[in-house]
C-alpha cells in the first residue's frame, strides 16, 4: 500500500516538478489554434485550414475532429496532408452537402492542449471554383469594326454539366498601361464580346467564376490580345469635318488676299510719308550725303533780298501779247507758285503780278527778246529753257523774259534770241566747284539757246543742254525731267523749276556738248546778256543788254559791240566761257514787249562773275577781262532783278 | 354622357388591365394554335422560380442572424421538420436517384414547407420587435406564396416529363402532397407559439431546403435537357 501510494506520489512529483520545470524554463501549453477557412473548390470536397497558436516552446500536435449534424459521433480529420499544412482534407466519402459540420482543432504539446472555437460548416456554402481554364481572345470583324470575342471554360473539377453546381462568370479588360480594369458579368455563359476596341492597342483579359451561392474564384491568368490598326468610323466624320473647316479657311484667305490692300489700309493705315521739299529718294539711296542735303536746300529759303528779286524776276515772265498773255499769265501763276518769297523790292512797286512785274513788262514791251538775264539757277539751266522754248515757241511762248536773259522771245514759230552779252564768268570761289561749273554750263547753254533759237535746235539744245544738265546729279535730272512734264508751260516751268533748284549740280558738264550746243548752225541771233547780279548763291544772272534801238516792232537792235552771248564752256575754275561774237543779230518776235529801260541800263558787255569776294577775270580769251570789276560793282541787283549800278554781289 | 377624356381613361385602363388579368391564356384564345410552353421553358421558369425563393430565405435568415444572434454557435442541435425526408446528399447519390424520385423529392420538400411558411408569416406579423418583423414579415409571405407557385410548377414539370414519356407514370405521391409532411412536424407547427429562436432555426431549415430543391431541380432539367445550359 505503501508502495503504491510511494509511486503515486512519486508520479505526482515527476509530474508536478516537470510542470513547474517546464514553466521556469518557460514552457506552456500551446496556444489556441484558430479554424481560418474551410473551402469547397467542387462541391464534392472540401478542405479545412487552421492557425496555430503559440506552441509554447515545445513541440504541439494539431488535430480536427469534427461532428456532423444530428449525430453526436466525432470524428477525426481523415487527410492532414494533401491540403498541406494545418489543414485537413475531407474527400469525397467523408463530404455530405446540406450536412452541417462541427469542426474543432485541438492544439496539443507535452505539457497540455488547447481547444479551439468550434465552427460550423456547410459545405454548400463555402464553394469557391478554381479560376476557369482555357481563356481564350480571339479578334472579330464587325462592320462597325473588330471586337474582342473572349472564350473560356468552367474549372476542370466543377461538374457543370450535371448541374450539379451552377457557375456565374466575370470578365475584366484592360489596355496595357493603364490601370483600371473594365468588369462585365458573363452570367452562365461561357463567352463573351468586348466593342469600343482602340485602334492597335494591347488588351489584357482575365476570367473569374462563381457559384450561385458561393466565393468569386481567383482571376484568371491574363491574356493579352492586340488589336489591329483600323479605322474608327468616328474619325472619318471628323476628318471630313476638318477639310470642310481647311476649304472654308482657304476661301477666307484668299479672299483676305483680293482685299488684301483695303485691309492693310484699314488695319495698318500708311504712314505719310515725307513731302519734304527737294528731298530724293532716289539721291539718297544713291547720292551722296552732301548732295542729298544741298538737293534739300531751297532756293530762297530763307529769303533775302536778292532771292526776292530772283523771285521777282521770275515773275516777270509776262508777255503782252494776246496769247502771250495768256502764257504770261500762265507763267504768272507758275510764277508764284515757285516764288518762294516774293518782296517787293524797292525797285518794284508792282502789285498784280507781284513786284517782279513791272521790270518783266517794261521787258516785254520792248518786244524784243530781251529778257533779264537772271542767273537763276534755275534758268541757268538751259535746258529747260530749252524745253520751254520748244513748246513756248510754238504757242508763242513771251514770258521767259528777264529771268531769262537768254531766253529768247518767242512769238509764233519764231524764236527771239537774245542778244547775248557774255562776260567771263568769275570763279566762284565759295561754292564748290561743281556748282559753278554746272551754273555757267547752265549759262552757257542759256545763252547758246538764245543763239539757236529754231525749235529744232532749240529741241536739240535743250535736249543737249538737258543732258548737259542731267550730267553730274541725279537731283537735276530730277529737275529736268519734272520739267519736260509740263508741257503748257514748259518756258516757265522749266523757269520755276530753275528757281527752285536752289543747287544746281552740274558738277561734270560735258563741256563738248555745251559746246555742242552752243555751236548748233542755225540761225544765229546773238544777245547782248549782262551780269544782272550775282545772288546769294554766287548765280551770275545775267540780264539782256538792250541796245537804245529797243523798239516796239520786236525789231531789237543789238548793239554794236561784241557779242558775248555764246558760252564757250565752263572752264575748271568753274568759269563760263563766254564767246566773243562779232556779228550779233538778233530776231524778235512780234509782240515782245521789252522794257527799253533795260537799255539804260545796259552796261558794258563785258562782265564777269566771280565767287564771293573775288572777282577774276580770267584771262581767257573768250572772256573779257578787266572790266569785269568795275562793270561789276556797277551792278545792282535790284529787286526785280535788273542790274542797273551794277555790284556785284559776291 | 361622359367626357371625352373620361372615355379615353376608362378605355385605356380597360386595355391595360386586361392583359394582366388574362395572360398567357389570351395568347391561345379563339382557338388559336397555342403552344404550351415547353418542358425547357417550364425548367427555365421553375429554376428562376426555385432560384428567387432560396435568395429570399437566405436574405431572411441573414436578417435574423445580424439582429438577434450575433453569435453563430447557436445552431448545434436543431432539427429541421424535413429531416424525415430522405435527401440525396451528395452528387453521386442525386445522379444515383433518377427523374422520377427526384421530382419526387422536390415535391415532398415545397409540399412539406407550404404550412410552415404560412404559419411563420403569421408569427412574424404578430411578434412585438415591429420594426424588424413588419420588413420580415412581407418578405416571409412573399416567399410562402412563392413556394406554393413552385410547387405548383414543378408539377406541371412533371406532368410534362410524363407526356413526353421522359418519367414514367409510377408516381404516387403527387396525388396527395399533404400526406408528405412529417406528423411532428405539423404537431409543433400546430402549437402555434413561435418565438424568435424558433424563426431563425425555421429559417435555417427553410433555406437549406429551398437550396436541395434548386440543386435538384437542376439536376433534373440537365439529366432530362442536356444541350442546355449544362
Amino acid at each position: 500500500m505503501r508502495r503504491a501510494v510511494g509511486v503515486v506520489y512519486l508520479n505526482l512529483h515527476s509530474f508536478l516538478f516537470f510542470h513547474v520545470l517546464s514553466l521556469c524554463l518557460g514552457y506552456s501549453p500551446p496556444g489556441k489554434p484558430k479554424l481560418t477557412s474551410c473551402r469547397s473548390p467542387e462541391k464534392e470536397t472540401f478542405t479545412c485550414w487552421w492557425e496555430p497558436g503559440s506552441d509554447g516552446g515545445l513541440p504541439t500536435t494539431y488535430a480536427l475532429y469534427y461532428r456532423k449534424e444530428n449525430s453526436d459521433a466525432v470524428y477525426e480529420c481523415p487527410d492532414y496532408h494533401t491540403a498541406g499544412e494545418n489543414s485537413c482534407f475531407f474527400n469525397k466519402n467523408d463530404t455530405s452537402i446540406w450536412v452541417n459540420y462541427n469542426i474543432t482543432v485541438v492544439a496539443t504539446n507535452a505539457l497540455g492542449s488547447n481547444f479551439s472555437d468550434p465552427v460550423d460548416v456547410d459545405v454548400v456554402y463555402i464553394v469557391q471554383p478554381h479560376t476557369p481554364e482555357n481563356v481564350t481572345v480571339t479578334v472579330m470583324e464587325d462592320k462597325d469594326g473588330p471586337f474582342l470575342r473572349v472564350s473560356w471554360e468552367p474549372p476542370r473539377k466543377a461538374d457543370t454539366r450535371s448541374g450539379w453546381i451552377t457557375l456565374i462568370y466575370e470578365l475584366r479588360v484592360k489596355l496595357e498601361g493603364e490601370e483600371e480594369w473594365e468588369e462585365h458579368r458573363a452570367g452562365q455563359q461561357k463567352m463573351f464580346n468586348i466593342f469600343s476596341l482602340r485602334s492597335g492597342g494591347m488588351y489584357l483579359v482575365q476570367v473569374r467564376c462563381k457559384p450561385d451561392h458561393g466565393f468569386w474564384s481567383e482571376w484568371s491568368s491574363t491574356t493579352y490580345i492586340k488589336v489591329p490598326d483600323y479605322f474608327p468610323r468616328e474619325t472619318s466624320v471628323w476628318i471630313l469635318i476638318a477639310v470642310f473647316s481647311a476649304f472654308i479657311f482657304f476661301i477666307l484667305t484668299w479672299i483676305l488676299n483680293l482685299k488684301s490692300n483695303s485691309v492693310k489700309h484699314c488695319l495698318l493705315p500708311p504712314v505719310p510719308g515725307p513731302k519734304i521739299k527737294g528731298f530724293d529718294k532716289q539721291l539718297l539711296k544713291n547720292g551722296r550725303s552732301e548732295e542729298v542735303f544741298s538737293a534739300l536746300v531751297v532756293p530762297g529759303f530763307p529769303p533775302t533780298t536778292s532771292s526776292d528779286c530772283e523771285d521777282l524776276l521770275v515773275e516777270y515772265l509776262e508777255v503782252y501779247t494776246p496769247e502771250e498773255q495768256e502764257l504770261i499769265l500762265e507763267e504768272g501763276k507758275d510764277l508764284q507758285e515757285g516764288c518762294l518769297k516774293s518782296k517787293g523790292s524797292p525797285s518794284d512797286s508792282d502789285s498784280g503780278r507781284g513786284s517782279c512785274d513791272s521790270h518783266t513788262l517794261l521787258m516785254e514791251k520792248c518786244g524784243e527778246g530781251e529778257g533779264k538775264e537772271e542767273k537763276h539757277q534755275e534758268r541757268a539751266q538751259k535746258g529747260k529753257r530749252q524745253q520751254k522754248h520748244q513748246t513756248g515757241w510754238e504757242e508763242g511762248d513771251v514770258s521767259h523774259t528777264r529771268e531769262d536773259v537768254l531766253s529768247p522771245d518767242m512769238s509764233e514759230g519764231r524764236v527771239k534770241t537774245w542778244p547775248s552779252v557774255f562776260s567771263p564768268l568769275p570763279q566762284y570761289s565759295s561754292r564748290p566747284l561743281d556748282h559753278q561749273g554746272s551754273l555757267e554750263t547752265a549759262r552757257q547753254l542759256c545763252l547758246s539757246d538764245s543763239l539757236f533759237p529754231p525749235p529744232s535746235t532749240s529741241s536739240h539744245l535743250s535736249y543737249n543742254a538737258k543732258e548737259g544738265l542731267a550730267l553730274g546729279s541725279g537731283q537735276q535730272e530730277f529737275y529736268l525731267g519734272k520739267k519736260q512734264t509740263h508741257p503748257s508751260n514748259p518756258q516757265s516751268q522749266p523757269r520755276w523749276h530753275l528757281q527752285a533748284h536752289s543747287d544746281f549740280n552740274i558738277s561734270s558738264m560735258d563741256r563738248k556738248q555745251a559746246a555742242s550746243g552752243l555751236q548748233l548752225p542755225g540761225f544765229r541771233s546773238t544777245e547782248y546778256v549782262e551780269v544782272q547780279r550775282v545772288n546769294q548763291e554766287d548765280m551770275v544772272i545775267l540780264q539782256p543788254l538792250f541796245s537804245s534801238s529797243c523798239q516796239r516792232d520786236g525789231h531789237l537792235q543789238i548793239g554794236q559791240g561784241e557779242d558775248y552771248s555764246k558760252v564757250k564752256g565752263v572752264d575748271s575754275g568753274n568759269m563760263l566761257l563766254l564767246q566773243r561774237e562779232v556779228e550779233v543779230k538778233r530776231e524778235e518776235e512780234d509782240g515782245d514787249r521789252y522794257s527799253c529801260d533795260i537799255q539804260d541800263r545796259v552796261t558794258e558787255s563785258c562782265y564777269t562773275t566771280s565767287t564771293a569776294a573775288s572777282s577774276q577775270v580770267t584771262g581767257k580769251p573768250t572772256s573779257c577781262a578787266g572790266t569785269a570789276m568795275p562793270v561789276q560793282e556797277e551792278m545792282v541787283l535790284a529787286a526785280n532783278g535788273y542790274v542797273d549800278a551794277a555790284t556785284m554781289l559776291l | 354622357m361622359f367626357s371625352l377624356p373620361v372615355w379615353v381613361a376608362v378605355l385605356a385602363l380597360v386595355y391595360l388591365d386586361f392583359p394582366i388579368r388574362v395572360g398567357t391564356a389570351a395568347i391561345c384564345a379563339h382557338g388559336q394554335e397555342c403552344h404550351a410552353p415547353s418542358l425547357a421553358d417550364l425548367f427555365d421558369r421553375v429554376i428562376q422560380q426555385s432560384s428567387r425563393v432560396h435568395g429570399i430565405s437566405s436574405e431572411l435568415h441573414s436578417d435574423y442572424e445580424q439582429y438577434f444572434f450575433p453569435s453563430k454557435n447557436h445552431i448545434g442541435k436543431r432539427k429541421c421538420h424535413t429531416y424525415s425526408i430522405l435527401t440525396p446528399a451528395d452528387k453521386e447519390n442525386a445522379q444515383r436517384l433518377g427523374r422520377e424520385e427526384l421530382t419526387e423529392v422536390i415535391l415532398r420538400l415545397l409540399g412539406a414547407w407550404g404550412d410552415p411558411l404560412s404559419q411563420l408569416h403569421r408569427s412574424m406579423t404578430q411578434d412585438q420587435n415591429q420594426d424588424f418583423n413588419h420588413y420580415s414579415s412581407n418578405k416571409a409571405l412573399e416567399m410562402s406564396d412563392m413556394v406554393h407557385e413552385l410547387r405548383s410548377g414543378v408539377t406541371k414539370v412533371a406532368e410534362k416529363m410524363k407526356l413526353l414519356g421522359v418519367i414514367s407514370n409510377a408516381l404516387g405521391y403527387m396525388s396527395s402532397p399533404e400526406s408528405l409532411a412529417p406528423s411532428s412536424v405539423s404537431s409543433s407547427y400546430e402549437r402555434g407559439d413561435f418565438n424568435s429562436i424558433d424563426h431563425h432555426d425555421l429559417l435555417y431549415c427553410f433555406r437549406r431546403d429551398s437550396n436541395k430543391v434548386k440543386n435538384y431541380l437542376r439536376i433534373l432539367k440537365c439529366t432530362t435537357l442536356p444541350e442546355l445550359d449544362c
